[in-house]
């Protein structure tokens, strides 16, 4: 039995949810706060991915929708005393219009310049959550207000964990559908080549702004999911580290791969933690693991897995996994290309 | 008045660093089309070689200064040769991501010696400013300025009357044409790289009289020299060049006139409002797509 078939099964995700909530009873709360944000920057990732990684675009804003939603669900809790369960949908779609804004401009830029607008955006909102000190309270921070469930307040990580597996898990779910629709394959092709793409009948301004929004969405409830799971939001979280951070968890996950946000985020949330010893050492061995992610595995991590057949192949074209299952387990030779192929043509 | 041709000088200078620093990244993006983002840190590692020489080996302030050229230089070469050449055939967005990683690097190396402090220069001239009619120039400014304009014409005479220079100029037009009419291009990309991380790394030495020297200090740099290449229009020399004083005025005269928080944020609000008005920055050429 190949492995990628096993990550195929329909039965794979309730297996993999029901391992993780078994998974969380056995934790100490260091790794059951690891396990979160981990959780979190899965659905942070997501976001960026589907701007980047899928639709081609430049875009580095992800980082200030997180801050965005971040804020929102802490501020909301905090001045107005609203619910969770109200400011956490609020701060997804808030942000998703602020990425729909972001997005206009980005109908008219690419590349760096696309990149700087995106990265001005992300100072902005950085600078703002720094000095708009009568709303953010600047660098003292918010403190994020436990929601309860019933009237079981949910202030501990192992309650906050199931809070976020299930945001997260239907939050890549929905990601899954969406991106193997007909959308999923219009950001490939306008990534792939804006031209043809436009050629082909494809609203190309329209399903760039979809991106931006929906990557302002994805990036908006990580953000509200984030909050929970620290549970105290400061400015210097969402400097241009955290900008880096989100393209180097694409890069290494693998672009235009969803497992690759999965895996991305997995890594490169776990290995600040565990790289040890001093800032200066912490810094160059994560400097040269990037740099040899990068270098053996140009793909990704996910794009090497798909080679070597343990993933499997990402396909978003409807109908392709039933020919493959039928078969003896390869693609047919008339298939069409999967994500890796049509990356490989560039 | 004088208190705005002050400003401007003084926005002049910074803005004369910004230009080195937006140079190099213009140089190396008119290579290899990609963005180094390691760039800050050779900003950085110029400062502290010479720091360094200056403080270590008790060299003069003009031969650190060239110590920490060629020493930048040396780097970028390596950088080049021995990182990128191997995997310069990937996509250019995973060529970043090697030097975002690069960035991460270098700045864990420069902290072994120089994380207890902060470091700084003692200024190359003392006290007295230069004063014409009733203005008052701060002689480290004009230094910094002339020093940086130096650099920056000697590298346009480079491209506009060598061989190496026109050799340059046809890799970025087109790099296989090049390399089919004989030109070694492998040595062009290196030579691109060392000129590219000698603008930066003067950058830094210069700035070290003036700043505080930290493992650190390359992000903000590298934000400004970014901000200053967009707003010339990526790609274009003299548009980096313009772009990089453009924003140290700008920024120097938000900082007085609006508000001293703003300085950070200065830049990047000129730039949203260049984009939204000029796409491809002031010089940027109109990109023209083969079907």
């Amino acid at each position: 039995m190949e492995i990628h078939r096993l990550f195929a099964n329909r039965l794979f995700t309730p297996a993999l949810f029901v391992a993780l909530c078994l998974v969380s009873t056995a934790t100490n709360p260091y790794l059951q706060y690891l396990l979160n944000l981990i959780l979190v920057y899965v659905v942070v990732a997501v976001g960026q991915m589907i701007v980047l990684g899928f639709a081609g675009q430049f875009a580095f804003a992800n980082a200030a929708f997180m801050g965005i939603g971040a804020y929102t669900v802490a501020l909301l809790g905090s001045h107005f005393g609203i619910s969770y369960w109200v400011s956490l949908p609020a701060a997804g779609v808030l942000c998703a219009v602020v990425g729909c804004i972001v997005g206009l401009p980005a109908l008219r830029l690419r590349r760096v310049y696309l990149g700087l607008m995106t990265m001005g955006f992300a100072e902005l909102c950085y600078w703002l959550f720094l000095h708009w000190r009568d709303v953010t309270l600047g660098t003292d921070g918010v403190k994020v207000a436990a929601p309860t469930f019933f009237g079981i307040r949910l202030d501990t990580d192992d309650a906050a964990f199931f809070v976020i597996v299930i945001v997260t898990f239907a939050m890549v779910l929905l990601a899954k559908a969406i991106l193997a629709s007909r959308y999923g394959r219009a950001f490939i092709a306008i990534r792939e080549n804006e031209l043809v793409a436009r050629c082909n009948g494809i609203n190309v301004p329209l399903y760039k702004t979809l991106a931006f929004t929906l990557s302002g969405f994805y990036a908006g409830i990580g953000g509200g999911l984030f909050a929970l799971a620290v549970r105290f939001v400061a400015p210097d979280t969402f400097n241009l580290l955290q900008v880096v951070l989100h393209f180097a968890i694409v890069m290494v996950g693998g672009v235009g791969t969803l497992s690759g946000a999965l895996l991305g985020a997995l890594f490169l949330t776990m290995l600040p933690e565990v790289l040890r010893g001093t800032q200066a050492a912490q810094e160059m061995m994560y400097g040269v693991l990037l740099i040899g992610v990068i270098v053996f595995m140009p793909k990704g991590v996910a794009g090497y897995l798909i080679e070597r057949r343990i993933l499997p192949p990402e396909v978003l074209v409807h109908g392709w996994r039933e020919e493959v299952r039928e078969g003896d387990g390869t693609p047919r030779a008339d298939a069409k290309p999967s994500t890796a192929e049509l990356q490989k043509g560039r | 008045m004088t208190e705005f041709v002050i400003l401007v000088t003084a926005g002049l200078a910074n803005g004369s660093l910004y230009a080195l620093v937006a140079l190099g990244l213009v140089l190396i993006y008119k290579a290899q089309d990609m963005v180094q983002f390691g760039f800050g840190e050779i900003f950085m590692a110029g400062a502290f070689i010479g720091y360094s020489a200056y403080a270590y080996l008790g060299l003069s302030y003009p031969a650190s200064f060239l110590l920490a050229i060629l020493a930048g230089g040396l780097v970028g070469l390596l950088i080049e040769r021995g990182l990128i050449r191997p995997i310069a055939h990937f996509p250019h967005m995973t060529l970043v991501m090697v030097t975002v990683g690069l960035s991460f690097m270098l700045k864990g190396i420069f902290r072994i010696p120089f994380a207890q402090d902060v470091y700084t220069i003692p200024p190359m001239f003392g006290g007295s400013p230069i004063i014409i009619f009733d203005l008052i120039f701060a002689s480290q400014n004009l230094l910094t300025t002339a020093t940086s304009l130096v650099l920056t014409l000697g590298l346009l005479l480079l491209f506009a009357f060598t061989d190496l220079g026109k050799q340059m100029r046809a890799t970025a037009e087109n790099m296989f044409g090049a390399q089919y009419s004989g030109i070694n291009i492998g040595l062009v990309f290196a030579t691109t790289w060392g000129l590219a991380s000698v603008m930066g790394a003067a950058a830094g030495i210069l700035s070290a009289p003036i700043t505080a020297l930290f493992p650190d200090m390359g992000t903000r740099i590298l934000i400004r020299g970014f901000a200053a290449a967009v707003l010339g229009g990526f790609g274009s020399v003299p548009g980096a060049i313009v772009g990089g004083y453009l924003i140290g005025v700008i920024e120097t005269l938000f900082g007085f006139y609006v508000a001293t928080a703003l300085i950070d944020l200065s830049a990047f609000l000129v730039i949203m409002v260049v984009l939204i008005f000029w796409p491809r920055g002031l010089f940027g050429t109109k990109e023209i797509t083969r079907v």
